[in-house]
């Protein structure tokens, strides 16, 4: 009988993506200290649904239906069936993290890595993702520090 | 807050200098600047946001082309000035600080 490894390794791919989550939480949280004061919760608020979302789905089985590599992740699907379980795995983490960010800025990050992906070669694709993924934490604090700049600076539609 | 030019930063400024009217996406300017296309977004982000470049999405149907939409950045009127000036500042500040040290050196 195969031993079951599976869990196993997707927990260990979990662990570091749980960690950067949780530090990007931190960092947002320090930086809303310093220059948004009372914000703080904002960043809980994201981040650990986030960690818990990427901590349940060690323990979820995994599908290989069509239909559960689309859900919810916005990618358009294509030219990930070669990538093995491993790359798709980490779309979904791709996913997941564009969800700590601001609404649109996420939905353009998650859809510019779509628009790229596809056209790196399958065997690079991964470290691709990663550079992704690894880039996402810093990238979170400057949406975010960015969406507040914008909301601080005082503009025509400000009541008075 | 003054741009802060790293490494980084100077590889993918060089690479869009290199035709400043050209618009090159996320997967050019990393072939062009050798950045994994992850590393090479936060910078396109904060130059964007500097105004240095602007960026547009393409205008396909991704059906017919079948594969998605690119996102294609240029350089600005005004970021490309401020980009070359940036880059000869970058490359200056060593030479400046010899000479100064051997200025002072010959003065005392």
């Amino acid at each position: 009988m195969m031993p079951d490894i599976g869990r196993e390794a997707r927990r260990k791919k979990r662990v570091p993506v749980i960690g950067l989550i949780l530090f990007g939480t931190l960092v947002v949280a320090a930086l809303l200290q310093a220059f948004q004061p009372g914000w703080q919760w904002v960043s809980f608020a994201v981040g650990v649904p986030a960690i818990t979302a990427v901590g349940v789905s060690i323990d979820s089985p995994r599908r290989h239906g069509r239909s559960s590599r689309r859900r919810g992740s916005g990618l358009s699907g294509h030219s990930r069936d070669d990538d093995g379980p491993a790359a798709t795995g980490r779309w979904r983490v791709l996913a997941i993290v564009s969800r700590l960010m601001p609404r649109a800025a996420g939905r353009r990050w998650l859809a510019e890595a779509e628009s790229l992906l596809p056209d790196i070669a399958p065997a690079r694709r991964g470290a691709a993702i990663r550079s992704y993924l690894l880039s996402a934490p810093r990238l979170v604090v400057i949406m975010w520090a960015h969406q507040a700049q914008r909301r601080r600076r005082p503009g025509p539609r400000r009541p008075r | 807050m003054p741009m802060r030019l790293t490494v980084q930063v100077q590889l993918v400024l060089q690479a869009l200098l290199r035709d400043p009217a050209k618009e090159m996406y996320g997967l050019e300017l990393s072939e062009e600047t050798g950045l994994q296309p992850g590393t090479a977004y936060p910078i396109l982000l904060r130059l964007e946001n500097e105004g240095w470049i602007d960026s547009r999405w393409e205008d396909i149907d991704p059906r017919l082309e079948k594969r998605p939409a690119r996102r294609y950045y240029r350089l600005t009127a005004g970021g490309a000035v401020q980009a070359s000036a940036a880059l000869a500042a970058a490359r200056r500040p060593k030479g400046t600080a010899l000479r100064r040290l051997a200025e002072g050196g010959g003065t005392a």
